[in-house]
């Protein structure tokens, strides 16, 4: 029995002393202010308005009866862990997005917000 | 009080065997999921009926727009990466030239998609969605279905 238990202690020794762990941490970082969204009515507010508030957009898309401004940026966060024979890698990638409806006339129509990007997590992949 | 000569071999042998079995076998698994989970709205959403501003109140935000033959598009995305790998080898490449390895890797990325489309009025015109992530992983990489 105290063989076995030597044979399990060199065992987990050599597991815990092979092994290592690793996080990291990526920002795609546009610096706009959602809470902005609150002084925006849609049917009254225009592009330019728009634009002061929240900043220049990420990506301008034509759209069929005007044009969508899109303002994005993503928060990700990574694990790794190495166990002598095993590892393990996890990678969570979460958004903040608002999406701007501009009509033909410059005029704010529909927007669409989330805000996500404070969900991204560190963990493992199970 | 133990010998020092016992509590050194608890020691070095844990680094002789390790560095041994290091590269001898080795299996890994990454997981990547990018962007919110896709809700199931076919029973909530009607074609006809659900506005482009009921849509974005439940949906938020897209992950993409577009414009497809007059009609807006709002794309919204899940991407989930799985990948795995399991390999077998005696790494003796240095002292003793090729040796025997065996390796086998897979990496399996499945999307959830919700699909809309709107007239340029903002009414619901279209609906799609598909839900990748339902597959399960093994039998989804192994699968030599045409178009799989």
């Amino acid at each position: 029995m105290n063989r076995f238990k030597e044979i399990l202690f060199v065992l987990l020794l050599v597991f815990f002393l092979q092994s290592c762990a690793g996080w990291a941490k990526n920002k795609d970082y546009h610096p706009f202010d959602a809470s902005g969204l609150d002084k925006l009515i849609p049917g009254k507010s225009t592009a330019a308005q728009v634009i002061e508030i929240l900043g220049a957009p990420s990506e301008i898309v034509k759209l069929s009866n005007g044009n969508a401004y899109i303002y994005r940026r993503s928060l990700s966060k990574g694990t790794g862990l190495w166990l002598l024979i095993v590892s393990f890698g996890n990678y969570d990638k979460h958004y903040d997005q608002i999406v701007i409806f501009v009509n033909k006339k410059n005029v704010m129509t529909h927007y669409g917000v989330t805000l996500d990007a404070y969900k991204a997590a560190y963990g493992l992949p199970f | 009080m133990a010998s020092p000569f016992k509590v050194f071999s608890f020691v070095i042998y844990p680094f002789i065997v390790g560095s041994l079995i290091t590269g001898c076998v080795s299996y890994r698994v990454i997981k990547a999921v990018e962007g919110r989970s896709v809700s199931n709205i076919f029973e909530e959403f009607q074609v006809g009926t659900t506005t482009l501003r009921e849509a974005l109140e439940v949906l938020g935000a897209p992950d993409q727009v577009a414009e497809l033959e007059g009609k807006d598009v709002l794309i919204y995305r899940r991407l989930l990466l799985v990948n795995s790998g399991l390999s077998f080898g005696i790494p003796l490449t240095d002292i003793w030239g090729p040796s025997f390895d065996f390796s086998a890797y897979g990496e399996l990325v499945r999307y959830d998609l919700l699909f809309l489309s709107f007239t340029p009025d903002g009414m619901l015109s279209g609906i799609a969605s598909e839900k990748g992530s339902r597959y399960p992983y093994l039998k989804t990489i192994f699968s030599d279905k045409k178009g799989n």
